[in-house]
């Protein structure tokens, strides 16, 4: 009747609402105190341990068999494509430390002629970080 | 017949939430869209550096680095144009980069906290001081980029670290009264070598469902429920969107770094203690001097303020601050308020320690 007064219509569902509202506050503790018990604890790690013992020999076979699979069609292994990724890494870690040699040695060069900031095309002073930006080099995302 | 229509229109009604929520639960919204340029690379790791939009000559001069956790996408940082604290510091006039640890692939399982905070984190720091032309600089750590954040102070604080702020960091896990996870990863219950044995890196999916289920009927029910009244509202409809995409897209942690968080730490709470080594150099929390401005969100139920509140003793920092935000584990950066409260404030904070 207020809400007519003010010129909105009643809402039928509000108390339907409001009731699922209560209860779902209610529950809502009552299920964070159960999560937060041992028996929870125990009950989730018991699951997770029984799982992973059954699913066990199935993993093995399947990657046995994957294994078998890809030597046959003369393909990689997960652990060659593993090694293969750890060999690249570390190669990007050499270019890495190339880049860091290339910067420092930039930078020395660069301390040694001009002084830090630089004069942009507008004539403005640059910040190092602006000037490199707009090298040709960086990669737009 | 007015009966008639008004039921009619009911139904439109109801037709129209059913495709509003259909869409909400079928697409991906658009997030971290702030313009950024991609200036490192290592394994999946990325280094961004956002275009600045505030004039060299106004800007701060020390910039900022950005660390989020390992187990979900750092957009977190950028969620929708509008709502977004890179937007935000950017806007503010600071330097801001963001290193994206990437999606570790089974290839990537033996990463370690080791490999991040003493591979990828000096390269990338490197990189971002060659490319702003900065000896010193500021860097955020958020959840688990706050352990990396803190690790990397220590071990590295003669690297130019002025500031360190930290967001709802767990750090100390000695009241585990408080911390379920710290509950449910006890080694009577849970077998943290046998579940990385199969599954090589800790699933997404796992991981998932233990953040949810410290609140399940949050999660599950109510947050359902919720955005059901309010799919007549555009601007809740648009940030619950957002905030779901990013919630959503879930990928695997490393599994040795994920075995270190159980064991270390969960379990025996080593940073704290002085215990942690990484690649056999004893962290020790002492060496932290920069500038400490530490976040805790009063509500988080993944990171209880307790893990949060003990790092300043621990710390040789001079200048240091608690600021308690009201909220939950994400919501102090990411909810409705964040621009009114933690953004301005870190904000604030910095721009007093940035010149």
């Amino acid at each position: 009747m207020a809400a007519e007064k003010n010129g909105t219509a009643a809402d039928p569902f509000e108390a339907f609402r409001k009731m699922r509202d209560t209860y779902l506050e209610g529950m809502s503790k009552v299920m964070i105190d159960a999560v937060n018990t041992e028996e929870y604890a125990q009950a989730t790690g018991a699951l997770l341990n029984n799982y992973l013992t059954l699913s066990a020999p199935f993993r093995e076979a399947l990657d046995k068999a994957m294994i078998m699979a890809l030597e046959q069609f003369s393909l990689p292994s997960r652990q060659q494509v593993t090694a293969f990724a750890e060999r690249f890494t570390n190669l990007e870690m050499r270019l890495d430390d190339l880049d860091a040699k290339l910067d420092r040695i930039v930078e020395l060069s660069s301390a040694a002629r001009t002084p830090h900031t630089g004069v942009s095309h507008e004539g403005k002073r640059v910040p190092a970080a602006d000037q490199k930006l707009r090298q040709p080099t960086s990669r737009k995302q | 017949m007015a009966e008639a229509a008004e039921l009619s229109n009911d139904w439109i009604v109801l037709d129209q939430k059913l495709k509003t929520f259909n869409r909400l639960m079928t697409t991906k919204a658009a997030i971290g869209q702030t313009p950024k340029e991609l200036i490192w690379t290592l394994n999946k790791a990325k280094l961004y550096r956002y275009i600045p939009v505030v004039p060299a000559e106004e800007r701060y001069p020390i910039p900022l680095i950005l660390v989020f956790a390992l187990m979900n996408r750092p957009t977190i940082m950028d969620l929708r144009p509008g709502h977004s604290f890179v937007e935000y510091m950017v806007g503010r006039g600071y330097d801001i980069y963001l290193l994206d640890w990437g999606v570790p692939g089974p290839e990537d399982e033996k990463l370690k906290f080791d490999d991040y905070t003493l591979d990828y984190m000096p390269r990338a720091i490197r990189k971002m001081k060659s490319v702003s032309g900065a000896k010193e600089f500021s860097m955020l750590g958020w959840c688990i980029g706050a352990i990396l954040t803190t690790i990397y102070a220590a071990l590295r604080s003669d690297d130019g670290l002025r500031n360190l702020v930290l967001l709802t960091a767990p750090l100390d896990f000695s009241d585990r009264k408080k911390l379920t996870f710290a509950r449910w990863t006890d080694e009577k219950y849970f077998d943290v070598d046998k579940v990385l044995a199969a599954f090589g890196n800790m699933p997404g999916e796992m991981i998932d469902y233990g953040a949810k289920a410290l609140k399940p009927i949050e999660n599950y029910i109510a947050n359902y429920c919720k955005l059901w009244d309010s799919l007549d509202d555009p601007r809740v409809v648009e940030a619950w969107h957002s905030m779901n995409t990013w919630v959503t897209d879930i990928f695997p942690m490393a599994g040795g770094a994920y075995r270190q968080l159980i064991v270390d730490l969960y379990r025996n709470n080593r940073l704290m203690k002085g215990e942690l080594k990484i690649r056999g150099e004893a962290v020790d929390l002492k060496q932290v001097r920069a500038n400490l401005l530490n976040v805790i969100a009063e509500g988080d139920h993944i990171t209880p303020p307790c893990q949060s509140e003990a790092i300043l003793p621990k710390v040789s920092s001079t200048d240091t601050e608690i600021y308690r935000v009201s909220g939950g584990h994400i919501g102090i950066m990411a909810g409705s308020g964040a621009h009114k409260r933690t953004w301005p404030h870190i904000d604030s904070w910095l721009a007093a320690r940035s010149h």
